[in-house]
């Protein structure tokens, strides 16, 4: 379940209590798929409170369970493949990127030297995923030839509903992964992000770091490939995720991305599925058209037919969205 | 607000409400049941999307490796089929048998497996055959073609750089089923050809028992005989079986095409020989094939593996 999106709030959702029938044991419900399918009985629509939506279609637009009925079973799929994952590539070296517990980098080592390092900085709705959950992602780039460094932060559970702390972990461990590179045969020279989901809201907050700050290049991270993530994070805050998230006028304007767009020195791919929800196949074409208007360096990819998380799913992929476009990025040779 | 949104709302729709259950008609399943056993749609809510995307790497694969080589197996029209070629000589080769109920896909649309094999040094190819409702429901004439193919890529796979000597075959779905009538083939009897022909096989979410297939809706369009359940079972011909088998199935498929897999593998099993038995949890029929597009995924592992050439 660690890749779950689900506000804590709400529960697991109408579709999760449902989910699982399809499973095997069937009840006699007439028709079995209906079981995997979210129940929306009809409602009057309310005052609109964000374009186009009202209140309770802006709370469905950030709950990902209302629009990727088979969350569950991709959460079970997702956690057999990394079993499999990290039987093939071994266990990460675990390395600490700042003072506290949390602040550790997974790495995964390719046997090429001095080969370039994909950071991951993962999603769940800023409150769930671990990095030990990624070596699924990791194995595709670690045989192509690079480093894969999963990075682990806080929980918006554990700091209070405050997302500096998490925006402020990702960005160091970006700064201790390019000085500490060569440590593990990495070349600091060639850093790439890759994120999803929350963890692209991080990412944008990454990508838009004042570095010279940080004692880093401006141009530390050499491409990212972000897959759907939030980059303003005002609509975020007139939905129910303001249950669990303490948002601030502060915190709107310094971790919304698309309000820092000058900052930004590093080629953007963004991505996102038809099947995900309003808001945040919104997100990604606006914050494409902002970039693009800028003269920033960005291509949008949609990918046909996938869900929230089924897009996740192709970091792990070298011929699927996201895989494909990260393995592009890092100029990869994947077979 | 778009298209998109609203195909997002198709997964959305109510459950209808329960039903008395009627005489069984096979195991614990009445006859509804059993139709819907043998109906995907039914348990795979996501069909069209999974679709959908099947037709976009597609193309995208065709674009990537370039178009294939298009070979006639037979005399028919339709008995041609797709050489997308690797780089290595005299390669192994992968033949895959697409699925569709027996009714529906071409080669063109499974492109998207293609780039798992070729990039890890394997031959792939995608084989076309007709339908059942252009065969006259006659699932015999399917078997025949998808047989001959094999014989065909056999005998003709040095022509396009392919080693005779390592020839895999897959399928999934119906295409599993026909995979199933590929291994079970007399191969000494119908082509003059020795029984190891192929090499190893990789049957996904297939049948291999045609008996609750017949019971089942699925004989309103193929014309089951005693002779076409006999023949075609792959389970009643386990004696022929002379390669090592993957049989896979996803957690989230009917519970006849679980169970299939499960028994054809133990009969194989019990039978003294090789078979792994590979479960993907959480996967529903239609998306345990995309897993085989993919090098790291559950079947395009276990199929690298079994050809000797793991994922790079």
């Amino acid at each position: 379940m660690q890749e779950h999106d689900h506000p804590s709030d709400g529960g697991v959702s109408r579709r999760g209590l449902f989910a699982g029938a399809a499973a095997g044991a069937l009840a006699l419900t007439g028709e079995p798929a209906a079981a995997q399918r979210c129940p929306a009985p009809p409602r009057a629509k309310g005052p609109l409170v964000w374009l186009d939506l009202d209140q309770q279609e802006l709370d469905d637009a950030y709950d990902q369970s209302v629009y990727a009925f088979n969350a569950k079973n991709i959460a079970e799929r997702q956690a057999a493949n990394n079993e499999l994952a990290l039987s093939t590539i071994g266990k990460p070296e675990r390395v600490a990127y700042g003072p506290t517990g949390i602040e550790r980098v997974d790495i995964y080592k390719t046997k090429r030297p001095n080969a370039p390092t994909l950071i991951f900085i993962h999603g769940g709705a800023w409150q769930n995923g671990r990095s030990a959950n990624f070596a699924v992602y990791a194995e595709p780039f670690v045989k192509a030839g690079a480093n894969f460094v999963a990075v682990d932060f806080n929980s918006v559970r554990e700091t209070n509903g405050d997302l500096f702390p998490l925006v402020d972990q990702c960005r160091r461990a970006v700064a201790w992964v390019y000085r500490n590179a060569a440590s593990f045969d990495g070349n600091p020279d060639a850093l790439y992000l890759c994120s999803r989901s929350s963890g692209s809201h991080l990412a944008g907050c990454v990508v838009v770091t004042e570095w010279v700050k940080l004692g880093v290049p401006l141009d530390v991270l050499k491409g990212a490939v972000l897959g759907s993530g939030m980059y303003d994070l005002k609509p975020v805050r007139m939905s129910k995720r303001s249950a669990y998230v303490k948002f601030t006028d502060d915190m709107e304007q310094q971790l919304s991305a698309q309000r820092h767009i000058d900052k930004i020195n590093t080629p953007l791919v963004l991505v996102h599925g038809t099947l995900e929800t309003p808001e945040f196949q919104r997100q990604s074409r606006d914050f494409a058209a902002s970039l693009r208007a800028a003269g920033k360096p960005v291509q949008l990819l949609v990918a046909k037919g996938y869900n929230h998380y089924e897009v996740g799913e192709t970091i792990g992929h070298p011929y699927a969205v996201l895989g494909r476009a990260a393995m592009e990025m890092m100029k990869l040779n994947f077979g | 607000m778009t298209d998109s949104v609203l195909s997002a709302d198709v997964e959305r729709k109510a459950a209808p409400g329960p039903r008395p259950k009627g005489p069984l008609v096979w195991r614990d399943m009445d006859q509804q049941e059993l139709d819907a056993a043998y109906d995907q749609s039914k348990y795979a809510a996501n069909q069209a999307q999974v679709q959908e995307r099947r037709l976009v790497a597609s193309a995208r694969a065709r674009a990537v490796l370039g178009e294939p080589l298009r070979l006639a197996y037979g005399a028919g029209a339709i008995e041609q089929l797709d050489v997308y070629r690797t780089t290595r000589a005299n390669a192994p080769v992968n033949v895959f048998i697409h699925g569709g109920a027996w009714r529906n896909g071409r080669s063109a649309d499974f492109a998207y497996l293609a780039e798992t094999f070729v990039r890890a040094g394997a031959h792939s190819v995608i084989l076309d055959f007709t339908n059942i409702d252009a065969a006259g429901g006659n699932l015999m004439t399917m078997a025949k073609q998808v047989r001959s193919a094999v014989a065909w890529v056999y005998k003709n796979a040095a022509s396009f750089g392919g080693d005779p000597s390592r020839l895999h075959v897959s399928g999934h779905s119906s295409g599993g089923h026909l995979a199933g009538t590929v291994v079970a083939a007399d191969w000494r009897k119908d082509f003059g050809l020795p029984g190891d022909v192929v090499k190893g096989a990789l049957l996904c979410s297939g049948m291999y028992d045609l008996e609750p297939v017949r019971l089942s809706h699925r004989s309103n369009y193929v014309k089951f005989t005693d002779e076409i359940e006999q023949e075609l079972s792959a389970l009643r011909h386990l004696d022929r079986i002379a390669c090592p088998l993957i049989v896979g199935y996803g957690t989230c498929e009917t519970p006849e095409f679980q169970r299939q897999a499960r028994d054809f593998a133990a009969a194989v099993a019990a039978a003294g020989k090789p078979v792994q038995l590979l479960v993907g949890e959480g996967y529903n029929h239609f998306e345990m094939l995309e897993t085989l597009g993919n090098p790291y995924g559950l079947l395009g592992r276990a199929a690298l593996a079994q050809m000797g050439i793991p994922s790079v």
